[in-house]
């Protein structure tokens, strides 16, 4: 494109190249400048690694911290299990009412099981586990009701609630008891901890555009004569900001890469202590890694966080670069 | 091609660079710019290659009016304009083939066509047998005729030069004018601002000449008053 000659045959696009030729040209030259950066990031190792380790480290933290949440998450979700209903029934029913109230129940589709404890049951535990022993000799008859023990098939805090109600108006039911209060609370607490998570996980990020954006500023800097040179031979700001975009790319890959790494060896220095910890507790508990899709997150947040932190540079200070 | 009509440059602080200047290249001429520093033959360059902007006036390439172009037009103008600098701006990390081949590569050439007009530019300085060498290992006129390769490798119609023969020995300034002649004869416009006035004689094309930000003789009328 010439602006003053318009006679003029100007630059590469006036010879003859087709369409095809110059789509594979674009992809060619980008490669290209995608390997040059490499190439000068390759040249000074120093400080390559260096930023490169900051990033790297920057983004293990909020990767460690997901995963934790994933694990907590799943764990929370084996204790949703315990959501079980307790129907207490009324004095005056009898052992066939309570029989044939549990086999409705065990038919119903709403029930994964049920489980019944007779009067006797209940004292023989209770008489073991509370340590009155002989006291409750002194009982004339048995106080306890008989339990059936609900499992519902959704245990979600709302869906068992709506179960308990509606079981509460069986005729022979005392009431109907949902230990929900102790669930919703590691609800809670398991949202405040992602929210947490969430919150350093975009500081760390934003610290991440900032490094970035700060090395880049930096190399541009250093090469101020090059791009004033540049621009005196016609240079546009694509062309000279293009290689200060792939450094930024670049250092995006190895940070997300170092990150990756990072996380996995710290997964793995835990695995040992928190099997150890899960036979303790007769737990079957396995740590999550992160999976192929969570890789690919991860790296793909770091290239565009790489990108961006170098087009935040390269937008403000190569147009304060001219010549004079 | 190239006019400048009733341009003044003024800086801040009130320092008047250049006052009211007029005058005409016309297509193919070859032109010497003299007078003695802080003339304001380095300004006239600059206003040309867009580096600064006029206060007032227009400075016109082709009849196109350059203080109406975009920033982002600049760097279309700039490849238009082969110039030459007193201090040679050369990128001192590259080897001499990377230095002439940049204006080529922001172009998009790549491969054999690049090479063969990089080869071409070189040739014409003399320099083929030096294009892997640093800048830093060449004497200072030949790192000139880098400077001199780079500016016309994409062939622009006009060309300019800063003190081009600023501190060369004379035979070196004749060698380095002898290329500028070249260039002129296939058609390319030239535009030499040297405050050499033994080589200006010698060379006797006409002389535009600057005296504290005006022009006191564009070389088409008799001179006024001694410089």
């Amino acid at each position: 494109m010439s602006i003053l000659f318009s006679s003029r045959a100007h630059g590469a696009k006036a010879s003859r190249v087709n369409a095809i030729q110059r789509v594979v040209m674009f992809f060619v030259h980008h490669i290209r400048q995608a390997v040059f950066s490499l190439g000068e990031l390759w040249r000074t190792p120093g400080s390559s690694l260096m930023t490169i380790a900051v990033l790297g480290l920057s983004l293990t933290l909020p990767t460690t911290l997901h995963l934790l949440v994933k694990n907590v998450q799943q764990i929370s979700g084996g204790f949703a299990k315990a959501a079980e209903i307790n129907l207490f029934i009324r004095d005056t029913a009898t052992p066939q009412q309570v029989q044939s109230l549990k086999t409705i129940l065990e038919a119903d589709s709403q029930i994964v099981g049920v489980r019944h404890i007779s009067k006797e049951a209940a004292m023989a535990e209770f008489r073991e586990a509370s340590g009155f022993g002989a006291a409750l000799n002194y009982l004339t008859d048995n106080p306890l009701p008989d339990v059936l023990v609900v499992l519902p098939v959704h245990t979600e805090p709302a869906a068992a609630r709506q179960l308990q109600q509606q079981l509460e108006k069986e005729r022979i039911v005392e009431f109907a008891k949902l230990d929900l209060e102790w669930l919703q609370r590691l609800d809670a607490l398991v949202l405040l901890l992602q929210q947490a998570v969430v919150a350093i996980g975009l500081l760390l990020l934003s610290a991440v555009l900032l490094i970035v954006s700060n090395t880049i500023r930096l190399s541009i800097i250093n090469k101020r004569d090059e791009i004033e040179v540049m621009k005196l031979v016609g240079a546009t700001d694509a062309f000279i900001q293009r290689p200060f975009l792939y450094t930024g790319l670049w250092f995006g890959v190895f940070g997300g890469l170092l990150a990756f790494l990072v996380t996995e060896a710290l997964l793995w220095w835990l695995r040992s202590a928190i099997a150890s910890i899960s036979s303790l507790y007769q737990s079957d508990f396995q740590l999550q890694a992160m999976s192929l899709h969570e890789f690919g997150g991860l790296l793909l947040l770091a290239i565009l966080l790489g990108v961006m932190g170098s087009y935040l540079s390269v937008r403000r200070h190569l147009r304060a670069i001219e010549p004079s | 091609m190239l006019q400048f009509d009733q341009v003044s440059k003024s800086y801040p602080g009130g320092f008047v660079a250049l006052e009211r200047i007029n005058f005409r290249i016309a297509k193919g001429e070859m032109v010497f710019l003299t007078g003695h520093s802080g003339a304001g033959k380095s300004t006239i360059l600059k206003l040309i290659s867009m580096i600064e902007r006029p206060s007032t006036g227009r400075v016109m390439i082709n009849n196109i009016d350059l203080s109406r172009l975009k920033r982002s037009q600049i760097p279309y103008v700039r490849r238009d304009v082969g110039i030459i600098y007193q201090n040679h701006r050369l990128l001192m990390n590259h080897t001499v083939f990377d230095n002439v081949a940049l204006p080529l590569v922001i172009e998009g050439f790549t491969g054999k066509e690049m090479v063969k007009r990089v080869h071409a530019a070189l040739d014409k300085v003399g320099l083929l047998d030096k294009q892997r060498c640093l800048p830093q290992t060449l004497s200072g006129g030949e790192q000139q005729r880098v400077g001199i390769a780079r500016a016309v490798v994409n062939k622009p119609p006009l060309l300019l030069a800063d003190e081009p023969t600023g501190n060369l020995d004379p035979e070196l300034s004749r060698d380095i004018m002898r290329v500028f002649e070249a260039f002129n004869q296939v058609g390319v416009s030239v535009l030499v601002a040297t405050h050499d006035l033994g080589l200006i004689a010698r060379m006797r094309y006409r002389t535009l000449t600057l005296k504290q930000g005006r022009m006191i003789n564009d070389g088409l009328m008799p001179a006024q008053e001694p410089l």
